[in-house]
């Protein structure tokens, strides 16, 4: 299968390109032109230069390609995510050709609700979606717009659609600071220590996503992507510590401190500024309850439609977070 | 005209959401419609503000809703046709700043409302800012005597955003003074306005291009103005830290320093000068350690340095259901793109 991946350069695009090319796809990785000609992707990828925000000659390469991995997205404030996931996003779409097959799309787990299950309990593929995304933040706002822009499309013109919803995605290089939900000098305040933590191993998540590319579908099919262990963020802390990640000594705050501390936040903000203040992610209920609120997050779906079973456990995953930086 | 006034936004970009927030929520308008090229992104404005109905084509807006303003809020290279085809649909309009890249194009829009008999208005925020009305108040006291100078410099690494992205082709700003275009008549508004400088300016200085970005075209401002009875310097920096947006007004009795960015207020002026300065640094301390608590707090209430646009929106509503004559008016746009138009002139080829 000849298979577009956008995102190509980043975190998640790069090891969905190296898997896909060991499943013996023919992969076109579309990276953007600055990066373009780095190297890096395993022999027989070929390297597409451009930007999703503007139409422009990568449109050209898109004509026989038989999928796309839709991994590309912006972070940052407001406009650039509507620039580059929103924008991009319908860029991609009017790019696509009639004859694609498949639309792989990553989304996040960040749109659902997650207050709709009750205190410790699960969020799944059922979970309702968050019906009020102007409490969240830029991120979550531009993934829903996203999803809902690759659904209408796929629907419009009758591509078949998987919309892969991953979790944490952690690797080398890329360690969530170990759980930390507040760095205070020497200390890793780690906030909700019993809390689950909703990790995938970056390589595991590729191994999902091409899977993806294969399994037979009887409509738009929607999957989380999370590993099956989920450590506690106090584990997640000790086991990267042991695995040579730079962490501070640990302090836990409960949760239920952790939501007294947003409360004062959100009194204040009633009391002294009108209800206006814009408040950090730590100070911030709804997003708090986000980040740290214990749920408990099965695979069961992605395991039974994807057939994926995760290549690497959490000990050897976290053994990898290192190396990057190392 | 009876309120409220019925409002189209055409560009859904960053800027909008400086715009539509007021637009959605003031008694004196009624968020008609919402356009932009991008589907999607009209889509995304037009639900969170609740815009009546979402277009992708300016023209059809135009039509299906027969607006009483239109905001222009798109690139500045595609203002000309849009504030011509929104006049020419019988809307007023209100247009993002630069509206148009010369002296020239700004003067055929100008008779083209005044033909259409519209309204026309380039957007001049920062005039409604807190620090700016102070000053303002302050000149027209007589607390700095005859103004002498004014000096604003900007210094901003605008290059770290879309204005400098080497992954996106083509000019950033697709006007003559390049990325520095797009900034370039906040400088002059403010020095006109706080100078009073008069038309027959000597103007000296440079305009280049110093990082070598092609996006920019040019990113780097240095400029003497004089008009022979006040002179002033206006600077457009990327490469200084940290960010600053300095208003500095000297007179015959007394000088003041401003940041649109971090407000303070710094007077020095009689008494408290010669043998007697300590005084007055020692009350200017004062009031920037308050000005560090306000800042703070209006950090943390997001009244930031756009603080100033709803005000200006809410004055042209007012003006155009009253009758009464814009803030800003068509002879002080002309003046601005005038000498807009001879400081891009500085332009060093690259």
């Amino acid at each position: 299968m000849k298979v577009l991946v956008t995102g190509a350069g980043g975190f998640l695009g790069r090891a969905v390109v190296a898997a896909a090319a060991r499943a013996g796809h023919q992969v076109l990785a579309m990276v953007r032109p600055v990066s373009a000609g780095r190297g890096g992707f395993p022999a027989g990828v070929v390297e597409v230069a451009g930007d999703l925000r503007q139409r422009g000659a990568w449109c050209d390469a898109l004509d026989d390609v038989d999928a796309v991995v839709h991994c590309a997205a912006a972070f940052g404030d407001l406009p650039s995510q509507l620039a580059g996931t929103v924008l991009a996003t319908e860029n991609l779409l009017a790019a696509l050709p009639a004859r694609l097959r498949r639309i792989i799309h990553v989304s996040s787990l960040s749109v659902y609700d997650f207050d709709a299950p009750r205190f410790g309990g699960v969020l799944d593929e059922t979970t309702p979606l968050e019906a009020a995304p102007l409490r969240r933040d830029a991120y979550t706002q531009t993934k829903l717009i996203q999803e809902r822009l690759v659904r209408d499309h796929a629907a419009r013109a009758g591509t078949e659609l998987v919309v892969v919803r991953p979790g944490a995605i952690y690797g080398p290089g890329k360690d969530w600071d170990a759980g930390t939900g507040l760095k205070a000098g020497r200390f890793d305040l780690i906030f909700a220590p019993f809390a689950r933590m909703r990790l995938i191993h970056v390589d595991n998540c590729a191994d999902a996503i091409v899977a993806a590319l294969g399994v037979p579908l009887t409509g738009p099919l929607t999957v989380n992507l999370i590993d099956p262990e989920q450590p506690s963020h106090w584990r997640y802390h000790g086991l990267a510590r042991r695995a040579g990640v730079a962490t501070g000594i640990a302090i836990p705050v409960p949760y239920i401190a952790v939501l007294a501390l947003g409360g004062s936040a959100r009194l204040a903000s009633k009391l002294f500024f009108r209800g206006r203040a814009r408040l950090p992610e730590l100070l911030d209920l709804p997003r708090q309850r986000v980040r740290w609120r214990p749920l408990r997050y099965p695979n069961a779906r992605a395991r039974a439609a994807l057939g994926w079973r995760p290549r690497l456990d959490l000990t050897q995953g976290v053994a990898t977070l290192p190396e990057a930086k190392g | 005209m009876s309120g409220p006034l019925s409002v189209a936004v055409v560009g859904c970009g960053a800027i909008a959401y400086e715009h539509l927030p007021f637009v959605a929520s003031t008694p004196l308008a009624r968020l008609a419609a919402v356009c932009d090229t991008s589907p999607a992104l009209a889509a995304a404005a037009g639900e969170r503000f609740g815009a009546g109905v979402v277009h992708t084509d300016v023209a059809a807006m135009l039509a299906d809703v027969r607006p009483d303003i239109v905001h222009v809020l798109t690139p500045p290279h595609t203002h000309d046709a849009i504030v011509r085809q929104s006049l020419a649909a019988g809307a007023h309009v209100l247009c993002e700043k630069p509206m148009t890249g010369t002296e020239r194009e700004t003067a055929g829009l100008l008779a083209a409302a005044d033909a259409a008999g519209r309204k026309l208005c380039e957007s001049r925020n920062l005039l409604f800012n807190d620090s700016i009305l102070l000053l303002r108040r302050m000149i027209a006291e007589g607390r700095f005597g005859r103004v002498t100078e004014c000096d604003v410099l900007l210094s901003l690494d605008f290059l770290a955003g879309p204005f400098g992205d080497r992954n996106l082709s083509g000019p950033a700003v697709a006007l003559p003074g390049g990325a520095i275009h797009d900034f370039l008549p906040h400088l002059v508004y403010l020095f006109q306005m706080l100078s009073g400088a008069g038309d027959a300016c000597a103007v000296r200085g440079f305009l280049q291009n110093r990082t070598g970005n092609p996006r920019a075209g040019f990113d780097h401002l240095d400029a003497l103005i004089d008009d022979g009875t006040v002179r002033g310097r206006l600077r457009i920096a990327t490469d200084a830290y940290p960010e600053a947006f300095r208003v500095v007004v000297r007179g015959t009795e007394g000088t003041a320093e401003i940041d649109l960015y971090n407000p303070y207020l710094r007077y020095d002026a009689a008494p408290n000068v010669g043998k007697r300065a300590p005084f007055g640094q020692v009350a200017n301390g004062r009031k920037l350690a308050r000005a560090g608590w306000a800042n703070l707090r209006n950090k943390i209430m997001q009244h930031g340095t756009m603080h100033g646009l709803p005000r200006m929106i809410e004055a042209i509503y007012r003006a155009i259901l009253d009758g009464s004559p814009m803030p800003i008016t068509p002879a002080e746009m002309i003046a601005t793109a005038r000498l807009c138009d001879r400081l891009v002139a500085l332009g060093e080829p690259r």
